[in-house]
């Protein structure tokens, strides 16, 4: 174990059946770690065994075989339980079953209140939290009327009161509309930029991965590859193999590639096309 | 159709009402529920329905909503009605439509009935106040604080309130839940408007069933996201609102004593004389 990473998972492995460990994991032997500030994107299809990961990373869960570190802390120790939640939050995938009041400020309180912090201090830091997923305006509505992205907003903002290191996102627009999806994605980054915090973003949408520091792809509960976007994206047949699908951009410019234009590799937007092709057109 | 029920909402707002201290409230609204069930007169009744009335408009809830909740209990009310015009024989005789039988409808009837719609109608108008002008997070901490003594004997009240806490918030969630389940039924062409009551009955089986089972689906969730939260059940749990009662609190408290000294003044002291008011039960 080291101190340099704020999330460390070592050789994880992971079974829901307790009696016998050898058959059923839903996680197999994963390593790989997140640094301060690091937005790292979980790839996978369902039942990869990508949810698991989130609620390992918190000691919700703990491993059956390897060890979790969260800033040099085991979460296997119950010592460190509470304090390993602080650090690292966790947003999950239906918002409705994650909001504990009926009002948004109350909701954002929850977490300081658990953490027995002074009235006051947690007045400011739901007002803080709120204003950073821009939702400070809804502060008085009720949680129920808002719509999918607002929840799911609401929710980050509930994980940012604790004032944490590190948010882990377990698919969290998987059941939001295109525009809630962009929301919740748009809060991510902000926060990863404007914060400095560290994001483990865990999708089966490919686009959602753009704009990660480091990519992780996982199949059957094993860590399949890891790597900058650009690197993942040109393992066209390990992804498909996962059942993943390449953007479209991504696939359009490596089928210009194969056509004869000589695009430069690290192309992932609709922006970064644009601009490269525009480039090979007036050198 | 189940989204109308406005029983137990919560209409966020500025007023006086909305500003008092829920504990207060809570107080208070007993306070009126038990002087509805002392007064004995139309004085004092009126009175109570007045500040109902009053209160109302000082919350500035709109009267619509207050209707709505209301049609609720209309045909509670309306059978209360017609039982005390059958059971009350006193007074002077108005109309006896069947001879032979012991029914007549008297004065004493129809003021005994007017006077228990009344009542029924107050106690309504208080209580839905009570939740209409405080948010359910505010009542179950203000249910928490007024119960804090409990702790002595060992009873864990905060999380009595936790779950009160979850029940309300879960009940718009779960409305919804019922109306889509309801829609997807229909949809696969089950019949849950006609038939007999029975038929009606059975045919809800397949609402519920899915209903109960995803809501074990989401006490899992909710746990787990609780957890995260660092939630552990234990007492030590701060509040970020603050429960202090001001001069707002202490004014209404003067006011409604003040009523209910009038109540009780009226109604068992016989001072209801120095008034043309007539003493009915």
């Amino acid at each position: 174990m080291d101190d340099k990473h704020l999330l460390v998972f070592e050789n994880v492995s992971y079974s829901y059946d307790e009696e016998d460990a050898s058959e059923a994991f839903a996680v197999k032997d994963v390593s790989f770690t997140v640094d301060k500030g690091e937005f790292v994107v979980v790839l996978g299809h369902n039942g990869s065994g990508k949810s698991t990961l989130a609620k390992l990373s918190n000691s919700i869960f703990v491993p059956s075989s390897g060890k979790v570190y969260v800033e040099g802390m085991d979460t296997s120790d119950e010592k460190y339980e509470f304090k390993i939640r602080e650090k690292v939050g966790v947003v999950f995938q239906n918002p409705d079953n994650q909001i504990v009041a009926s009002i948004v400020e109350e909701d954002v309180a929850f977490g300081p209140e658990n953490l027995g912090i002074e009235p006051k201090k947690i007045r400011e830091r739901v007002d803080n939290a709120l204003k950073a997923v821009g939702m400070y305006e809804y502060r008085l509505h009720e949680t129920h009327r808002l719509s999918g992205g607002q929840k799911q907003r609401v929710a980050i903002a509930g994980m940012i009161a604790m004032l944490p290191d590190c948010i882990v996102f377990d698919e969290p627009t998987a059941m939001l509309d295109p525009k809630g999806r962009k929301e919740v994605m748009k809060t991510a980054l902000e926060l990863n930029k404007n914060a400095d915090m560290a994001i483990v973003f865990i999708t089966h949408f490919m686009e959602e991965a753009i704009f990660a520091d480091k990519v992780i792809v996982i199949d059957g509960g094993r860590l399949l590859a890891s790597g900058t976007p650009s690197e993942i994206f040109a393992q066209k047949e390990m992804l498909e193999k996962c059942g993943l699908d390449v953007p479209d951009i991504v696939k359009l410019a490596g089928m210009l590639r194969e056509k004869g234009v000589p695009l430069d590799g690290n192309i992932l937007s609709e922006d970064d096309l644009v601009r490269e092709y525009l480039k090979i057109l007036n050198p | 159709m189940i989204k109308d029920i406005t029983i137990g909402q919560f209409f966020p707002g500025k007023s006086f009402i909305h500003k008092l201290d829920p504990r207060a409230k809570i107080i208070l609204t007993f306070v009126f529920i038990v002087a509805l069930f002392l007064c004995k007169n139309f004085f004092s009744l009126g009175l109570l329905f007045a500040s109902a009335l009053i209160s109302i408009a000082v919350s500035k809830i709109s009267f619509k909503v207050i209707l709505k909740g209301l049609k609720m209990i209309v045909v509670l009310v309306v059978f209360t009605g017609i039982l005390q015009i059958i059971y009350n024989d006193e007074g002077t005789l108005l109309w006896k439509p069947f001879q032979q039988f012991d029914f007549a409808v008297t004065t004493g009837g129809i003021f005994s009935a007017v006077f228990i719609i009344i009542r029924i109608v107050s106690l309504i108008l208080f209580s839905s106040l009570l939740t209409y002008t405080t948010s359910p997070t505010m009542l179950t901490d203000a249910i928490e604080r007024l119960l804090s003594p409990l702790k002595l004997i060992k009873v864990n009240v905060s999380s009595l309130a936790m779950m009160m806490t979850i029940a309300l918030r879960f009940i718009p969630t779960l409305i919804e839940e019922i109306d889509i389940i309801m829609s997807a039924q229909k949809a696969r062409g089950a019949d849950l408007e006609t038939g007999s009551l029975t038929q009606r009955a059975k045919a809800l089986v397949p609402v519920f069933i899915p209903l109960i089972v995803n809501s074990f689906r989401r006490a899992y969730e909710l746990a787990f996201a609780m957890e995260c939260r660092c939630y552990t059940g234990d007492n030590k749990r701060t509040r970020m609102k603050e429960m202090k009662l001001g001069i707002r609190d202490y004014t209404a408290f003067l006011i409604v004593l003040l009523l209910v000294a009038l109540v009780i003044a009226t109604s068992f002291f016989n001072i209801s004389s120095w008034f043309i008011f007539e003493r009915v039960i």
